[in-house]
Formats: C-alpha cells, structure tokens, sequence
C-alpha cells in the first residue's frame, strides 16, 4: 500500500462518518453509554472495596498485662510482639497515660470512689495483614505476664466476609457489564456496516481486496470508540462531581471515597473503547466481506 | 477472450441455471447474450466476474481460469473488467466524480491520473457537468451512463454490460449502444445481457440465445428472432 493510498483510505473513514451521520450518532451513542455504565460501575466497586479495606485497616488488638506488671516487664513484651510476623506497629500505653484518658472520658469517677489508678500496663497492636489479627493474638496469649488480648474476631470475621462478598461481586459484575457493553457495542457497529452492506458489496465488485474495504471501517470503528469513550468519562466526572456533593453531606460515608485519578480513567476508557470499537467492525465486516 | 467448456451451474435451491453450455468469444468481439427471464443470461455474465462458480465446467477469462482461482486474486480479475450492472449499482453515498475516482483508487491509480481518466470518461458518456452530482439526483439514463463510465475509467479490456437498457426509454436506449459500440470501437469486447429486441434487430451483432439454460442459437450478425431462411 503505498502513501496516497493511505492517505485515500483515511480520507474514506472520516467521509463515511459524515454522510452516515446518524448511523454514527447511534454508535457513539451507544458505545457512551455502555461504557459509561461499566465505568460507574467500576468507580463504585473500587470506592467499595477501598472502603472495607481502610475499615480492616483500623483493626487493632489491645493487650492488658497483669496488674502487678512494671514497665520494664510491659516493654519486653512489646519488644517480643514486634518481632512477630505481619505486626505494623506495636504501642505501650503507660497506666498514667490511660488513667488520664480514662479520667477525661468519665469526669465523675474520682468522686465515685475510684482514687487510685486500677489500670494495668497495656499494649496496643496493628497488623499489616488483617487475616492473620487471630493467630497473632494467640502468641501473645502464650507470652509471660499477659492477662488479657482483645482481637474483636467476630466482627472482623464479619467484616472480612464482608470484604470477601464484596470483592466477587465487584469482579464478576466488571466480567459481565464488559461482556455486555462489547457484545452491545459490536452489535451497534453490525448495525452501521448492515446498513452500508450495499456499499461493501459494490466496493468488491469494482475489485477492492478485503483489506480495501475493510481499513476505512475500522477506522471508523476506532474513531467512534474514542468519542464514545471520551463521552462516557465525561459524563461521569459530571455524574461523579455530584455525586460526591451528595455524599459529604452523609456522615458515616464519609471515608467513602473513590479516588482513581480522572486521567487514568480517561485514558483506560479511551483504550477500552478503541479497542472494541476496532474489534468489532473487524469482526462484523467479515460477514459482510464473505457475502461475494 | 472469453471461453466456457461444459459449463452446469445448480443454485442451491436445486434450480439448474446452465446447462452444459460451451462458448467463446474472441477478442474485439461485440455480442448479445438474449433470452427470456430466468434463462440464465445474467448467470452467464456473473460466472465471468466470479460472483459465482460452476458446479462443473471451465471458465476462461483474459486467459485466466476463474473456477479454480484463489479468492485473494478475484479483485485483480475485476480490476481489468468494466461490468455495468442492471441495477446501476453507483456508491450511494458518493457523487459522480467520486464513484469514478473509487474505481481507480481501488486498483492504485494516481491521483493525476485519476483526474485525467475520470475526466475522459465523463466526456465519452456526456456526463461531465454533472460530476457533482450524487446517484439519486441523476435520472435513469444518467445513472446508466454513470455506470458505463465508471465500467470504462480503468480501460477494460472485457466489457460486461447485464441489461444496460433495461429502464430506459427507446432513444435514450439507443444512445447506450452506440456508446457501447463506440468503445468495442476503441478496441474492448464487449458482452451484453439483454431482452431489449428491437436494440438487438437494430446493432445487428453475434447473437447468443439462452433456453431455459442451454444454449440455442449462436449466430453472427443475428437478430433477436431466429428468422427461418
């Protein structure tokens, strides 16, 4: 093929957008809104997921040693803790510090009776791996001068499952809103080549090779991939900006955010849609080419 | 030129539309092919540009066998043919000038060239002032020799023409043949599906007339009757 072919072929692409106008209006259309909706369906997945995550994130497990433990004996542990697998951070709170603490939340309690400090050295603990929070526990259940070890397993089991069921829905519902949007999309573009069947036959006719006939219209394809993708990411940084005005106004979503940067979600869409856009009137053009 | 041996062809609905027909056409030649509806002229013609293929038989066209050809060479076999349509078929969503200059694109012509060729084939069809203009804003006739031109643009040796009369009225009729024989004229042979007698009586050409598939009459300077002597 040589330059002014290229050229012509190019040339052919974009002459065919313009005078099939609505045809391509109806592709672009449709590519928008299927990706669109794949799109929003992925921001609010990722936002899902990133919301369990940062809830198993502030999982922690409290250690309480035995009354008569000293500080030095409190640090040794924390010393032994840290050296476990998996642990992120390991803080000793002094019995002065939690007395303190204590004092501030319940104003009355020295009025009450209590004067002196009943609290015990203690030892908080923070995973890097919020599966392994129960077996971490146990060892330091095992260790010298260890009263009692709070992991909150049954909540964060709850929440893990949570995290778990979350999680599959997010993927299979991408697998499926992606087979969707590909199988309605190619059916758009079969849809724009049915009614140029004519055109594709007569190209064959005057002796145009399969490649003629089909470079222009994958191009075609290619272009209304991009609008449509671009439309889409469009629609959604409107959508999304409202969105979240809506949530800040809710309290308990507040940690409820989906930050995927706008460029990459651009970009990701735009390929996606230039991808399917070309596969699909590569696809469907092969019909139409075998016809003569 | 042109030459079929033994040729059968069966469409899939078991409808046989040739029967053992054999024929040549020489170089230069100008030939009507006539008969009634369904006799199997237009198959004729759509076996020479490989729209379809015999079950059986052999057919030769520009000293290439077109049964046993590879599809990725078909194009190439069309590019040296001018076919005329009976239905004009002209690129819907292009005008005159375009439609033209697709036909030579197709085949890698230049656009100087282009330009040169489209503009002689215009002038030989009368349709020059009217390259602007998109197929349904032309009249019956201009469509026609729309089609003829753009048959004609990339010099053809083989000229098919199926029924290039077949919705025109007598005058405008006449003045497609003598266009037609003006460019077997120049030097193409040209085949010509029709049913038009008067045309035929009138051109006094080979005639070869088609019965229910077979072939019935081959005759030189023939008219569209056989007239018993």
């Amino acid at each position: 093929m040589n330059l002014s072919s290229a050229e012509f072929l190019i040339q052919e692409a974009f002459t065919g957008i313009r005078r099939n106008g609505l045809m391509a209006f109806a592709s672009i259309s449709t590519i928008a809104l299927s990706l669109g909706i794949l799109g929003a369906f992925v921001l609010v997945a990722f936002g899902a997921n990133q919301f369990i995550a940062s809830q198993i994130g502030k999982f922690e497990i409290a250690v309480y040693m035995n009354e008569n433990a000293t500080e030095q004996q409190t640090r040794e542990v924390a010393d032994k803790i840290a050296k476990i697998k998996d642990v992120a951070n390991v803080a000793v709170l002094s019995k002065e510090e939690e007395w303190a603490q204590f004092k501030r939340a319940n104003p009355n309690i020295e009025s009450a009776g209590l004067q002196n400090n009943p609290l015990p050295y203690a030892i908080d603990i923070k995973v890097t791996d919020a599966s392994r929070t129960t077996s971490i526990a146990n060892k330091v259940r095992l260790m010298a001068g260890v009263h009692t070890v709070r992991d909150g397993r049954e909540e964060l089991a709850r929440i893990m499952a949570l995290a778990r069921v979350v999680r599959g829905v997010s993927v299979s519902g991408v697998v499926v809103l992606l087979i969707t949007a590909t199988f309605i999309i190619s059916n758009a573009i079969k849809l724009t080549l049915y009614a140029r069947r004519r055109e594709i036959r007569i190209m064959k006719l005057v002796g145009a090779t399969n490649w003629f006939v089909r470079v222009p219209l994958i191009i075609e394809g290619i272009v209304f991939g991009a609008i449509g993708a671009f439309a889409a990411w469009a629609l959604l940084r409107l959508g999304g900006a409202y969105v979240s005005q809506t949530v800040e106004r809710l309290p308990f979503m507040a940690q409820f955010t989906c930050d995927i940067p706008s460029s990459i979600l651009a970009l990701s869409l735009i390929a996606l849609g230039v991808v399917i856009g070309a596969t699909g009137s590569f696809v469907s053009i092969r019909r139409f080419l075998n016809d003569t | 030129m042109i030459s079929l041996n033994e040729v059968f062809v069966e469409y899939d609905n078991g409808v046989r539309a040739l029967k053992d027909l054999s024929l040549t056409v020489e170089k230069g030649e100008f030939a009507f092919v006539v008969g009634s509806t369904g006799s199997g002229k237009s198959t004729l013609l759509r076996l020479l540009y490989r729209e379809m293929s015999p079950c059986q038989g052999t057919v030769i066209v520009n000293g290439e066998d077109v049964v046993d050809m590879k599809p990725s060479d078909v194009p190439f076999l069309r590019r040296r043919l001018g076919i005329v349509f009976q239905d004009f078929k002209l690129l819907p969503q292009k005008n005159l000038w375009e439609n033209l200059a697709f036909a030579l694109r197709v085949i890698g012509a230049q656009p100087k060239d282009i330009r040169r060729r489209i503009g002689d084939a215009l002038a030989l069809v009368g349709l020059t002032h009217r390259c602007d203009a998109f197929p349904n804003q032309m009249s019956g006739g201009e469509q026609q020799r729309a089609a003829i031109a753009r048959a004609l643009v990339n010099n053809p040796t083989l000229l098919i023409a199926d029924e290039p009369t077949g919705n025109l009225d007598p005058d405008t009729s006449w003045e497609i043949m003598q266009l037609l024989d003006q460019i077997n004229i120049r030097g193409a042979t040209v085949l010509v599906a029709t049913h038009d007698s008067q045309i035929v009586d009138r051109m006094k050409k080979r005639v070869i007339q088609l019965d229910a598939g077979h072939l019935i009459r081959d005759e030189h300077k023939g008219a569209y009757q056989h007239i018993e002597s």
